[in-house]
């Protein structure tokens, strides 16, 4: 029996809370945490602003470990929450964590809408191949053919790739990193939190309890990173974006003996709080949650113009 | 002297027939009548038969009548369909000389030559008008000022100055060539000011009023035509209209705006409420205070998707897995609709749960005339919501009521956790202990009662008629206009109309009914509200009075089925 006790607070200004993690030893989402955490100290954004959600997988119980506001939703509604928290207070920081299932199986139509709306937040893809928290069955991108130890039968289905499908739906920012990186994971997920617009992390992060095939060993020596071989992913007007993205395109369907990692794409343009705007001009203006509605009960707002035009 | 006057245009859809019947109802709203209309549209866009009904009286008036008194036809097989509902007296505009002198035969291609020629046109332009002459032929026959129709006109076409300039060309074309043998008297009328509205409308106002800030939808019919109505406000009253990818995604957007400190709603028909069922089971579990409007209409699965139906009542009540609370108002008409809108916000916040607003086609679609809302009666209660700087703060805290202070995402020291497992008090799912689910249970199924207590009475039911009476229908959602019009003729029968279906008020109910010979009337097949009332109270309906053809009850078959002197177990209606 486990005590009912609430778990003790975090300490404050920490990002890390005091839950017990249940992740298996050695899991690729450890690298994941860690550098989220060193990202969000880095940016020293306060706690009560920052909102993370999670689908449900393993990756996506991360918001119990971060000391933040945490909304654990439904399996592949990570992405569409977090979506509405930014638009419901876009002084907010919010980052969307969610598996390669979650986000690219039940969760891919809001996956491609979310590249059309272009929301400021970052959504952190935890890509593993496999459904983890179920034992393992094949998720969205686990390759054709193949056939991890957890399942019986290989996988007929072509695998989704996380990149293509990004920067083919309209996200503006679009990277892949590695879990047993944490620099380079850690500098990523700042520049994605920088950028203003909705920015896609795609994590490599093995699952050491069901994929004997993407592990740490297969990684490490095909993974390269293709800024440091002269790759400016920077597009700063629409003219640049489109002459880039088919270049972004292409790199991010490499894989095999080299598989490339790093910024594919960044490219600042109207996000979807100024998009907004266009429909309802005083949009952000004020913030909505903090603004009062009523009066000691009474309604602020007044609809007699509204009843009037039906007379 | 006539009493009340029906109209009804039918054609093929987009010929201009819901043009017609909407300007000649606001025009007689504008005399000071009471309308209501009905509208019976095709789910296509063009070409299929449909048709609107327009009634008018000087008193009060909740359903539409199997008479027509003028029949606008555009096209011949109108005139084959409804002919057959042409009261004694009734009269049918048309093109083609009838020869019958109680028939309005107007020389349309006369009125339109002299009026294309007028403005340098060629006829063809001007078929489109033709029901601009009908219409302009009905009001002469009433004798109704032209000037106030085109008026009228001018407003529709407000951004098209030219066609407006058209069509009054042709009103007044209609008002000097055309001299009826026939006219209608309506009783003189007492002018009120009235908003001519549907539920649509209603709920629209009571969101703004309630000071929602955030609505996500699907498009779907009859449920879109409110969030179309919120687009074209959302700028005057700072505030988002969502349209999202699916269902699925239009309530998880409504309940992370929620969690995040807006007054959040999402509206839908039965095939989206589908998809948002797994989110109701969520929006219960993490205790978010969201809207659900649901707007019936006939299924099961695509069904008859602009037609008319209550058969989501048991549906609505059970739907999501698991064990949560949720409360379940179903307003009778417009006002209710409007006042509901706003309390059922007030409710979401107060008790932490989602709320469903079950409405149907009929108030989506039916137009017809309310007072003013009276803006004093409406109140805002957000419940136990901090937006100021706290400490040692849980979400789900234990408390005496079972509600716990709600904090959201912004406020210093109120970190909100949300999880959809089994949780403790702060929100984190690593306990799956056997005591903390009983206590957590219990803290969200306890609500119930508080609702039950705290509700005031009239949100829960509302009796109609003679309390004497021994014979007491049993009712709910938009069939309460036709019982009611109905119970003006036939008077030894009286109405508990149940407002609020869950949590339900067993007490109130039993007050009414015990004892009484109880009379169900519903629009679906099974009559699910006397399921329901058998399973919460063990009160039988002797009869199940229902209809499921897609249309709502007109008020003569609802006046025949009640004046019987021995009603079957269960009568079914058919009009249509």
């Amino acid at each position: 029996m486990t005590s009912t006790a609430a778990t003790p607070p975090a300490k404050p200004q920490s990002y890390r809370t005091n839950v017990e993690i249940d992740w298996c030893p050695g899991c690729g989402d450890f690298g994941i945490l860690n550098a989220l955490v060193l990202a969000l100290q880095e940016m020293k954004i306060p706690n009560e602003d920052v909102v993370l959600t999670g689908g449900i997988g393993c990756s996506s119980k991360i918001p119990h470990y971060v000391n933040v506001n945490t909304l654990h939703t439904l399996h592949g509604r990570s992405l569409v929450q977090a979506q509405a928290v930014k638009m419901a207070n876009p002084r907010l920081e919010v980052i969307s964590a969610s598996g390669d299932g979650d986000g690219l199986g039940i969760g891919s139509a809001h996956f491609v809408a979310a590249g059309r709306r272009n929301v400021d937040l970052t959504y952190i893809l935890f890509n593993n191949g496999v459904y983890g928290l179920t034992k393992g069955q094949a998720s969205p991108t686990l390759p054709y053919g193949e056939m991890p130890k957890s399942i019986e039968t290989e996988n007929l289905k072509f695998p989704v790739n996380p990149l293509f499908l990004g920067l083919a739906s309209g996200f503006t920012f679009v990277a892949r990193s590695y879990s047993y990186n944490i620099k380079h994971l850690k500098e990523t997920l700042i520049r994605a939190m920088k950028h203003r617009g909705l920015a896609l992390v795609d994590v490599m992060q093995p699952c050491v309890t069901y994929n004997n095939i993407n592990t740490k060993e297969f990684y490490d020596p095909r993974l390269y990173d293709i800024e440091k071989e002269g790759w400016n992913p920077v597009a700063s007007n629409e003219e640049e974006y489109k002459q880039k993205l088919p270049q972004a395109v292409a790199k991010s369907m490499e894989w095999g003996d080299r598989i490339p990692m790093g910024v594919f794409i960044d490219y600042q343009t109207e996000t979807y709080d100024q998009k907004l705007q266009k429909l309802v001009p005083d949009y952000g203006k004020k913030n909505y949650v903090m603004e009062p509605i009523d009066s000691a009960g009474k309604p602020l707002n007044d609809i007699t113009k509204l009843m009037e035009s039906f007379c | 002297m006539m009493h009340d006057l029906n109209l009804m245009v039918a054609g093929p859809q987009g010929s201009g027939i819901n043009f017609t019947s909407d300007s000649f109802a606001k025009l007689m709203t504008r005399e000071g009548y009471q309308v209501f209309t009905n509208a019976e549209l095709f789910s296509t866009i063009k070409g299929e038969h449909s048709y609107f009904r327009v009634r008018v009286c000087k008193d009060m008036i909740r359903s539409y009548s199997e008479r027509i008194d003028i029949l606008i036809p555009l096209d011949s097989k109108s005139v084959m369909l409804h002919a057959k509902e042409l009261s004694k007296d009734g009269s049918i505009i048309y093109e083609e000389n009838l020869d019958d002198a109680r028939h309005a035969a107007i020389p349309y291609k006369d009125i339109l030559q002299t009026v294309a020629t007028r403005f340098g046109k060629a006829l063809s332009e001007f078929n489109v008008m033709k029901n601009t002459i009908a219409l302009a032929g009905a009001t002469k026959m009433i004798g109704i000022d032209k000037e106030k129709l085109k008026k009228i006109i001018s407003e529709n076409f407000a951004s098209r100055q030219k066609i407006a300039e058209m069509n009054n060309a042709i009103v007044d074309e209609v008002y000097a060539e055309f001299k009826p043998s026939k006219t209608f008297d309506l009783e003189p009328v007492t002018y009120k000011k009235r908003m001519l509205i549907n539920s649509t409308h209603a709920v629209g106002m009571g969101k703004m009023v309630a000071g929602l800030k955030f609505q996500s939808y699907y498009p779907i019919t009859p449920a879109s035509d409110e969030s179309n109505y919120l687009e074209t406000i959302m700028d005057k009253y700072d505030f988002v209209v969502e349209q999202t990818e699916d269902e699925i995604a239009a309530i998880n957007m409504a309940i992370a705006a929620a969690n995040t400190g807006l007054r959040a709603a999402t509206s839908t028909s039965g095939p989206g409420f589908s998809l948002m069922v797994e989110a109701l089971s969520y929006a219960g579990m993490t205790e978010t205070p969201v809207v659900i409007f649901f707007y019936q209409r006939a299924g099961p699965a695509t069904g008859m998707p602009t037609r008319h139906e209550q058969g989501d009542l048991k549906y609505a009540l059970s739907a999501g897995h698991g064990e949560f609370p949720r409360v379940l108002i179903a307003p009778g008409d417009h006002k209710e609709a409007f006042y509901d809108t706003v309390e059922a916000f007030n409710i979401a916040e107060k008790y932490q749960l989602p709320v469903i607003v079950l409405l149907d086609k009929a108030m989506a679609m039916s137009n017809y005339t309310v007072d003013l809302f009276d803006l004093s009666k409406t109140r805002i209660d957000r419940g136990k919501l901090i937006l100021k700087e706290t400490k040692d703060y849980l979400r789900y805290r234990f408390t005496d009521d079972g509600i716990s202070p709600r904090s959201v995402p912004g406020v210093k020291g109120g970190l909100v956790t949300i999880a959809g497992d089994e949780h403790d008090e702060d929100g984190h799912i690593f306990t799956e202990d056997a005591d903390n689910r009983i206590k957590m249970m219990d803290k969200r199924m306890n609500k119930t009662s508080s609702i039950l207590n705290e509700v005031p009475a009239d949100m829960k039911v509302k009796f109609y008629g003679n309390p004497e009476n021994k014979k007491v229908i049993v009712s709910w959602g938009s069939a309460k206009g036709p019982i009611l019009d109905a119970m003006e003729v036939v008077k030894d029968v009286s109405l508990l109309q149940i407002r609020m279906m869950e949590p339900f008020p067993v007490e109130e109910v039993m007050k009414y009914l015990n004892g009484k010979t109880i009379i169900d009337v519903e629009q679906n097949y099974s009559g699910q509200l006397a399921d329901l009332l058998r399973e919460k109270t063990g009160l039988e309906a002797i009869s199940r009075i229902v209809k499921f053809n897609g249309r709502p009850i007109a008020f003569e078959e609802m006046v025949q089925v009640l004046g019987k002197q021995k009603l079957g177990k269960r009568e079914v209606l058919s009009y249509d």
